[in-house]
């Protein structure tokens, strides 16, 4: 190979190379805020219904500060070549979309939509080539989040809150009729699709067993 | 735009959107993937034209002139594949390359293996980074997509074996042992420039196994002449006659088991699942 190649490859290797550290260095930074994220939210597991305003208060403020982290990666990430690195930061990046879209459902009983998810992320338009908020990952945080909702289901019933899984029930069969209309290919995203009929089943057998006792408040239209 | 879907009929319409946007981008890495294929098909041809090419002058006509037919006839044919790559431009404009780069590199890299077989042929160096990127690009010079390291690399690393079979058909030809050690020195020092960069890529190393593989035999076959040249002291024209004879005793004649050796051994893994389209 004639020198003169040789040294313009190992340029853009080097180049390569040391990019991939410092995407890695803001990505362990990001890991260490959606775990803070997923310890605070786990909480929610053993607080009363009266409580949940105030858990959601105290996550806010770590999700804002995702915002710091998704411009340092948009700001490292070349023009075009988001996909080239994304999947260095995808698994962060479910989590926290994963805790956004949690809380927005405490919070509200709503779904939080896709852009409004990389709104509390920080993540702006002009973006697009070098950081963006993909169907695919939002879609991994939805299934984390209804993970999350049949355990909340079952606990809940153990706090004496009859009601939320009322709500589940019916927020979660919603959003499985959404995922029902994708047609999806033989890929992580539907193997992990496949799983959600377990949480609807086990949230389901929670309201069989709420509504049998008589537990459950009267349902009226869920708004 | 909606900021919190609390409805079911609204929750619908999102994933009405995310139906399109997945369907989309399922059509197109399909759509990429068959491209590919037909990429990987043409330039296999582009490979056995050259080799045919070669075999065809036997005798009549000297070994550049030859060489230079051969390359000219391929140069014509990549230009299909070349155009081949022109129509994927739309496709992987902008950010999409690096989304379906997987999708399109096993076609890519069969590509850059043709393309610098033809180039050896004609300049008897490695054709360079930018050379490679050129002939992806369109009269302005501006790239169809950017050309990744790592193809780049990979392709060039299955050019050895092709060399292999090159060196050691025209061994029982006129002129060809000096030929086979003008390719045995040129190998070698693919490989050991490639060694430096094997740390940096994964598939490079599986590779470079085979390189050492196909080098092996081209210096067996170089040692073979040297015991019997040395056996004899007689004109060159005389020991290609001896020659003749022992590469077909060794039976390294066609080298078409070679070939096949090589894909087996180099190309499991990556390239085959993503040629099957399923590679997650």
């Amino acid at each position: 190979m004639d020198p003169q190649n040789l040294e313009y490859i190992n340029q853009l290797l080097d180049k390569d190379v040391e990019l991939r550290e410092k995407i890695k260095d803001q990505v362990t930074e990001f890991d260490k805020k959606t775990r803070t994220l997923t310890g605070l939210l786990n909480k929610i597991h053993s607080t009363p219904p009266s409580q949940v305003p105030e858990l959601v208060a105290t996550v806010t403020p770590v999700l804002q500060s995702c915002k710091e982290t998704t411009a340092a990666l948009a700001e490292l990430t070349p023009p075009n070549q988001f996909w080239r690195w994304k999947d260095m930061w995808s698994v962060s990046l479910r989590n926290a979309v994963f805790s956004a879209a949690f809380v927005e459902y405490l919070r509200s009983g709503g779904l939080l939509s896709l852009p409004r998810a990389a709104e509390t992320l920080g993540i702006k338009d002009e973006w697009q080539d070098r950081f963006t908020l993909s169907a695919e990952d939002y879609l991994h945080a939805l299934i984390t989040m209804v993970n999350e909702l049949s355990r909340l289901a079952v606990n809940s019933v153990t706090m004496g809150d009859f009601e939320q899984p009322l709500k589940i029930s019916t927020f979660v069969k919603d959003l499985f009729a959404g995922f029902a209309m994708l047609n999806l290919k033989n890929d992580a995203l539907r193997r992990r699709y496949d799983s959600l009929k377990y949480d609807i089943k086990k949230i389901e057998e929670v309201v069989y067993d709420v509504s049998l006792r008589k537990l459950a408040p009267v349902q009226t239209d869920n708004t | 735009m909606s900021v919190v879907l609390s409805s079911r009929d609204s929750i619908l319409e999102v994933f009405d959107h995310f139906r399109d946007e997945l369907d989309d981008f399922h059509d197109r890495r399909e759509r990429l993937i068959k491209c590919s294929r037909d990429v990987t098909n043409l330039s296999k041809k582009v490979i056995f034209l050259i080799h045919r090419s070669l075999t065809e002058g036997l005798g009549q006509s000297d070994e550049r002139e030859t060489s230079l037919r051969a390359v000219s006839r391929a140069k014509e044919k990549l230009k299909d594949v070349q155009n081949l790559f022109a129509g994927m431009r739309e496709e992987v404009a902008g950010d999409r390359f690096w989304r379906h780069q997987r999708n399109v590199s096993p076609g890519l890299q069969e590509y850059i293996e043709a393309l610098s077989l033809a180039h050896y042929l004609e300049c008897q160096t490695l054709i360079s980074y930018e050379e490679v990127q050129k002939s992806l690009s369109d009269a302005d010079g501006t790239p169809y997509f950017p050309l990744p390291l790592d193809d780049y690399l990979l392709g060039l690393s299955d050019l050895t074996g092709e060399l292999m079979r090159y060196a050691i058909s025209s061994i029982s030809r006129r002129g060809g042992r000096s030929k086979a050690n003008e390719v045995c020195i040129f190998v070698r020092g693919c490989r050991a420039d490639f060694e430096g960069l094997t740390p940096h890529f994964r598939e490079l190393r599986k590779k470079q196994q085979v390189t050492s593989q196909s080098l092996e035999k081209i210096e067996d076959v170089a040692y073979a002449i040297a015991v019997r040249s040395s056996e004899y002291d007689l004109p060159p024209e005389l020991l290609d006659d001896i020659v003749e004879r022992t590469v077909a005793e060794a039976g390294f004649g066609g080298g078409g088991d070679d070939r096949d050796q090589r894909r087996r051994g180099g190309r499991r893994g990556g390239e085959d699942e993503d040629e099957d389209g399923n590679y997650d």
